[in-house]
């Protein structure tokens, strides 16, 4: 029951990252591939009022996370105070700069707009990617359960660690190269014309540098948490995510050969998909490790709620997914296709 | 002790307070105008007349823009369940953590999938399916509601739960937690009263559009179902959901109704204060003037009825901000008193044809709209100062429920920062919002954007 439900909640927060992962990718890479104010609308078209459904995955992590592991909810959220609210301020910011930035046919006024959004995607990705090395390095839990982090301490990765050191700065600098590749494929598949071009080429370059950056990544999560490999290759779910990142990495590779963009976006998007389980699964059950002691970290089994709870959230959860897939079939058919400056550029986006 | 300034448990409080009241000042709004747009899609597509559909589409860019700062606002409040009330969220996660997860998976999904094919979606889908997304939109938004209710009126009334071997809350019984009592009431109290908001608001742009003698027939599409739907919903709003709520609050928080009327001696022939103000330290109401029985008939029944004082109860078991709550809940009450009559005269004047030529009131209906939001913001404090200085009524204190590892300073600094970004907000909001109502409702059959966007 509580590995079904670690599961649940890592695929909601794989989900997330890799719907909205795209979307802060598109908004790094926004000022690069569209040079002129019809062409950065068709790039914010191609996201089109979609965030917010997004954002939703975020939302049921977040209560779904609550209801199922209460106890790390409230260790990491208030241990991670500041770093939680520079996000979800970022994404207040994010969602009014592609809310309301066509709103308006004004140069200043999407400038402006084009600006936050440029911004906010950036932070974005490196807090996520910071937030993602956190949760590989761990963070200083004392005997209570507690933890309370400065931004910076000596940047090392063990005992009273800070939230950005060596390892977790590297890990952000690759979430935003990984998030841009996988942002510029996405724009690839999305767009036409210049735009597409341009995203086509920064997502081949991006690529080049992403891979062997994942690897250096991987030998750096080695060095910081040498006993995360012994619990993941006792996991069927580590292998599987493994299968997942060499099939998508190759999907990525010939959809680009061949020119085509569908199968580079699966690839890419399943590649992210791959790597964020393959982490969730080597580090199970730990769900929040404790650089200052090992006995005081948290385990998806000694934070999860009572076995009542998790029965009822058992209940009415697969009714709930199967109704979210259908929305999910209703959305996507009715964006399918790309987005160009010809059609698109009177609407709001 | 309690509101000290060095207080952790004060600084969260507070920012809980502040962006909750910021927040719910939106889907107040989405949940109100919701059924007006199906109601307006469903007689475009009865009769195939042109004006409702120009009035669902005018209205959908207002929703859409009330969805939006909902949305960003909204994230920010499920995370500060964690954040600042961590030992509230260990203590009763299992059992709240159910309802906000199902307010994403069943409601917000729901409602964020279909906005944008309400919005953009007219030509695509075709009248049919439009008026379905207008469906599944205001169901999603007033399930997103019913969702957060539930979770609220666990902590006013918990039902339906167990205590695990940690301490913890589990859930014992489903369906009694779902449909806890306490949310039936309160649900219909507060739906109506969205909807009084919504109500308002049409009418007062109806009544701006009347002054300035713009876009007659949309003109009178809005004041028409405006005033008549806000006086139905006010009506509704006292009576039964606002007296049942009382009632509520009468059976299970004794000690809150007492603090809510001022009472602090208990006795039959209880008396509702028109005027009066309460003083803490000399445990009376100054100057009070009182319909005598009132609260005793309103509360259990009969005007003998014996109506519990806050002497009976030892003062830290009081609501600990007395006076706030008093006065919210009182103005809460004058104040739907005159939208009742105020609407009651409007609705009198529509059906005689006199509106139009009734300048006054027109004035009047325009500059209302804030009212109803003061008056939902004020229910809301009633309910929440009134559970204090409980966040599970009876079950678990306030002051154990916050972060301990989050200083103060933190709390300050995150404090000030939702402040700065919630005023640019509301500017950002009420400048669009401003634009979208001077630029009107589209009068030409197809809206002037031209090609629908292909998103």
């Amino acid at each position: 029951m509580i590995e079904t439900w670690y599961g649940v909640v890592s695929f909601l927060l794989i989900v997330y990252v890799v719907l909205d992962g795209r979307n802060f990718g598109v908004g790094m890479l926004h000022w690069l591939v569209a040079r002129n104010p019809e062409e950065r609308r068709q790039v914010v078209a191609a996201i089109g009022p979609l965030w917010s459904w997004h954002e939703v995955w975020l939302v049921a992590f977040g209560g779904t996370l609550l209801a199922a592991f209460p106890k790390l909810m409230a260790s990491a959220f208030s241990g991670y105070y500041l770093a939680l609210f520079l996000i979800l301020w970022c994404l207040l910011l994010r969602g009014m700069a592609l809310e309301v930035g066509g709103h308006i046919p004004d140069r200043m006024w999407q400038g402006f707009w084009d600006f936050v959004f440029v911004v906010s995607s950036f932070l974005l990705a490196v807090l996520f990617g910071a937030a993602g090395g956190n949760m590989a390095r761990g963070v200083p839990l004392d005997a209570d359960q507690n933890f309370s982090m400065a931004f910076f301490t000596d940047f090392g990765v063990r005992g009273n660690v800070g939230l950005l050191d060596w390892y977790t700065v590297s890990v952000a600098l690759f979430a935003v190269v990984m998030l841009a590749a996988h942002g510029a494929t996405y724009l690839t598949l999305k767009t036409d014309g210049p735009v597409h071009d341009r995203s086509e080429s920064y997502a081949k370059w991006l690529w080049l540098i992403a891979v062997p950056f994942l690897l250096i990544i991987s030998v750096e999560t080695w060095f910081v948490r040498p006993n995360l490999s012994g619990h993941g290759f006792n996991n069927p779910f580590f292998w599987l995510g493994m299968i997942v990142i060499v099939v998508s990495g190759c999907l990525l590779f010939s959809g680009f050969l061949r020119k085509n963009e569908m199968r580079a976006f699966l690839g890419s998007t399943f590649l992210l998909a791959g790597m964020l389980a393959t982490g969730a699964a080597a580090i199970f059950p730990v769900m929040l490790f404790s650089t200052l002691a090992p006995e005081n970290s948290l385990t998806a089994y000694s934070v999860a709620s009572g076995p009542g709870s998790l029965f009822m959230a058992s209940l009415w959860w697969p009714v709930a997914f199967v109704l979210t897939g259908a929305y999910f079939i209703f959305i996507s058919r009715r964006y399918y296709g790309k987005v160009s400056i010809k059609r698109d550029n009177q609407g709001f986006y | 002790m309690n509101s000290g300034l060095t207080d952790p448990a004060f600084w969260s409080r507070l920012q809980f307070a502040f962006t909750i009241t910021y927040h719910y000042l939106f889907p107040q709004l989405t949940m109100g105008l919701a059924w007006f747009l199906v109601y307006w899609k469903w007689r475009a597509l009865k009769t195939g007349e042109e004006k409702y559909n120009q009035a669902a589409r005018f209205w959908a860019k207002i929703f859409g823009l009330n969805f939006a700062v909902g949305v960003v606002t909204g994230i920010p409040m499920e995370f500060q369940f964690g954040t600042n009330w961590a030992d509230f969220s260990r203590y009763s996660g299992g059992v709240i953590g159910q309802t906000l997860a199902m307010e994403g998976m069943f409601a917000f999904f729901l409602e964020s999938a279909f906005i944008g094919a309400l919005i953009w979606g007219e030509k695509r889908l075709g009248p049919r399916a439009h008026f379905l997304a207008a469906i599944a939109v205001a169901t999603g938004s007033w399930l997103s509601g019913y969702f957060i209710l539930v979770t609220n009126a666990f902590m006013q009334h918990p039902v339906g739960y167990t205590v695990a071997p940690d301490g913890s809350l589990a859930i014992a019984s489903v369906s009694a937690f779902l449909l806890n009592p306490w949310v039936i009431v309160q649900f219909a109290h507060n739906q109506t009263a969205a909807v009084v908001t919504g109500a308002f608001v049409i009418t007062a742009v109806g009544a701006f559009y009347a002054l300035r003698g713009l876009h007659p027939t949309q003109t009178q599409l809005y004041l028409r179902a405006g005033t008549l739907v806000g006086l139905i919903a006010s009506l509704l709003v006292a009576f039964p959901t606002g007296d049942q709520q009382a009632k509520m609050v009468g059976d299970h928080q004794p000690v809150t109704l007492a603090a809510m009327e001022g009472k602090f001696v208990g006795g039959p022939m209880a008396g509702v204060a028109l005027i009066g103000q309460p003083n803490v330290a000399k445990q009376r109401l100054d100057n009070p003037i009182e319909v005598p029985g009132a609260l005793s008939f309103l509360a259990y029944g009969t005007f003998q009825s014996y109506v519990h004082g806050l002497n009976e109860y030892p003062q830290d078991t009081w609501p600990d901000n007395l006076e706030l709550l008093y006065y919210a809940f009182h103005i809460m009450i004058t104040l739907g008193t005159i939208f009742i009559l105020l609407m009651g005269y409007a609705t009198f004047e529509v059906w005689r044809g006199a509106l139009p030529s009734n300048r006054w009131l027109l004035w009047v209906l325009m500059l209302a709209f804030p009212f109803p939001y003061i008056a939902n913001t004020l229910g809301w404090m009633t309910a929440e100062l009134g559970r204090q200085p409980w966040l599970i009524y009876g079950l678990f204190h306030t002051r154990d429920g916050y972060s301990k590892v989050v200083s103060n300073g933190d709390t300050i600094f995150t404090l000030i920062g939702f402040t700065g970004l919630y005023f640019v907000l509301g500017l950002l909001f009420l400048f669009l919002v401003g634009r979208e109502i001077s630029h009107g409702p589209d009068e030409e059959v197809v809206a002037s954007r031209g090609e629908e966007p292909f998103l």
